[in-house]
């Protein structure tokens, strides 16, 4: 695993084939945990329901770099969406899409996955990603739904991010530190 | 825990087309749609779209859940806000005079008033926009019961994804049973060490963390597992060349036919739309006539 780390470092958008394997069990797991969870499902928040797995996609970037965790965000959320029958909106798998791609970017960056400073930068990308990805839903709903600005910040996007936002702070750390010691005990 | 795919082979009009024909046609009818507001148009592309579902096959029992989920989004949510707020579109009721079916006034704290109306421009954007929403819906909702999982690495090869990507779309979509199995037996793990996942109470944050002993073991296996898959693939000279996929997809005449009429539609509508004017908000004089 420390090889993962250092493919990141010599080429951030790298796809080999490393990247292939874990963009495609991000998304699995991203699927798998979304529709597991689905009974967290919070009230009046449209269709927007309290995802602790929008973690894995955020944790997968960190992990294996942008490309990757761009691939289980989108292709997470469309597994997840097909899982529990909701069906297929694009614009809000782009926007999970970009909630891991955006924490890939520091990557390259991560010196253990344990140290203080990494895990304070990976809140920080958190939150950015969701912020991006979400404004991103949000801001195609307009032309989409015929929504006017305010409905898709206050009813779509605020809901989202938050829950998202919230998610992704507790548990992207949680499971750094444990892929830390992973990469400790792999010895690979 | 088992993991259960919504396809199922219907032997429907809509099985018989290229996956990727459908896609594009699925693309094409959403940009051209998205060139109205005015309901005469909008009217013309939901028939296109309950066409298309009714092709399918599906049952209802089959897709109540998302139909409830789709309506309960947007009459409630959408229509209802647009019915008595007015909000949405590209600014469209703004600009038009009012024609008030009922009005009333209602009193805030602090001398503030909210004046809360029913207007018959707000009526037609309601229902409009409703029935354009639906419309999209309804176009791509239908994927997962009418899409062969097990195609979509090479539907979207053939679409221009390279090869990779394609390759770990297939991959992702074979992962998810394995990957579930091994939540139910963490699960259960878990559940045996005291772990209550019915109670997850005590407010949203305490919820949040109370998931990691669910989240973090499966993650972990998960990526310690792929480690071996990487070797195997390696070992396999996995990205040397393009390798064939098991599957194959071949256009029929059907498939052009299909994308054809797609493409017209964009380009009618663009016509329409840009060069003509059309489809801009339209309030039926009927609607106007009723609010006096």
């Amino acid at each position: 695993m420390a090889a993962a780390s250092a493919d990141i470092k010599q080429n951030l958008w790298a796809f080999g084939t490393r990247q292939v394997v874990y963009a495609a069990i991000g998304a699995a797991l991203y699927g798998v945990f979304s529709w597991a969870t689905n009974f967290l499902a919070l009230p009046a928040a449209g269709n927007i329901s309290l995802r602790p797995a929008v973690a894995i996609p955020m944790f997968f970037g960190i992990a294996f770099g942008p490309v990757v965790g761009f691939f289980s965000g989108l292709v997470g959320n469309i597994l997840g969406d097909f899982l529990s029958g909701w069906g297929f909106f694009w614009n809000w798998s782009l926007g999970n899409g970009i909630m891991g791609l955006i924490p890939g970017l520091m990557a390259a960056a991560v010196v253990s996955f344990r140290h203080q400073g990494t895990i304070i930068k990976a809140i920080v990308y958190v939150v950015v990603a969701v912020v991006a990805g979400m404004l991103f839903a949000s801001l195609t709903s307009i032309p989409i739904d015929g929504i006017d600005m305010t409905t898709a910040l206050v009813g779509y996007f605020w809901p989202a991010a938050l829950s998202n936002i919230i998610n992704g702070v507790i548990l992207v750390p949680i499971l750094m530190v444990a892929y830390d010691s992973v990469i400790n005990r792999s010895g690979r | 825990m088992l993991v259960a795919w919504k396809y199922k082979f219907r032997n429907s009009f809509i099985d018989t087309f290229d996956p990727r024909a459908r896609w594009i046609v699925s693309f094409l009818v959403l940009a051209s749609v998205l060139n109205f507001w005015d309901f005469r148009f909008i009217i013309f592309f939901f028939a296109l779209s309950m066409l298309q579902v009714k092709l399918t096959k599906l049952t209802w029992e089959e897709t109540k859940r998302a139909w409830t989920f789709i309506i309960v989004l947007v009459v409630f949510i959408v229509g209802i806000n647009a019915f008595v707020f007015g909000r949405g579109g590209p600014a469209l009721l703004g600009d038009i005079e009012p024609h008030v079916f009922w009005e009333r006034v209602i009193l805030l704290p602090f001398g503030w008033s909210w004046t809360l109306n029913l207007t018959a421009e707000k009526t037609a954007f309601a229902i409009t926009q409703i029935v354009r929403m639906l419309t999209v819906a309804s176009l791509f909702f239908i994927i997962p019961w009418t899409m062969d999982p097990s195609l979509y690495g090479v539907t979207f090869g053939g679409m221009g994804l390279p090869y990779r990507f394609a390759f770990a779309m297939d991959l992702a979509f074979r992962f998810v049973p394995t990957l579930a199995r091994d939540f139910q037996v963490t699960l259960d793990a878990q559940k045996a060490r005291g772990f209550e996942i019915e109670r997850l109470d005590g407010g949203v944050v305490a919820t949040i963390r109370k998931v990691a002993p669910l989240l973090v073991p499966v993650v972990m296996n998960a990526i310690i597992a792929g480690e071996d898959i990487v070797n195997a693939m390696d070992l396999r000279c996995f990205g040397l060349k393009e390798r064939t996929w098991i599957g194959k997809l071949t256009y029929q005449t059907r498939d052009y036919v299909l994308i054809a009429f797609g493409i017209t539609l964009l380009v009618v509508s663009l016509v329409l739309n840009h060069v003509f004017g059309l489809g801009e908000f339209w309030v039926p004089q009927w609607l106007i006539d009723l609010a006096g």
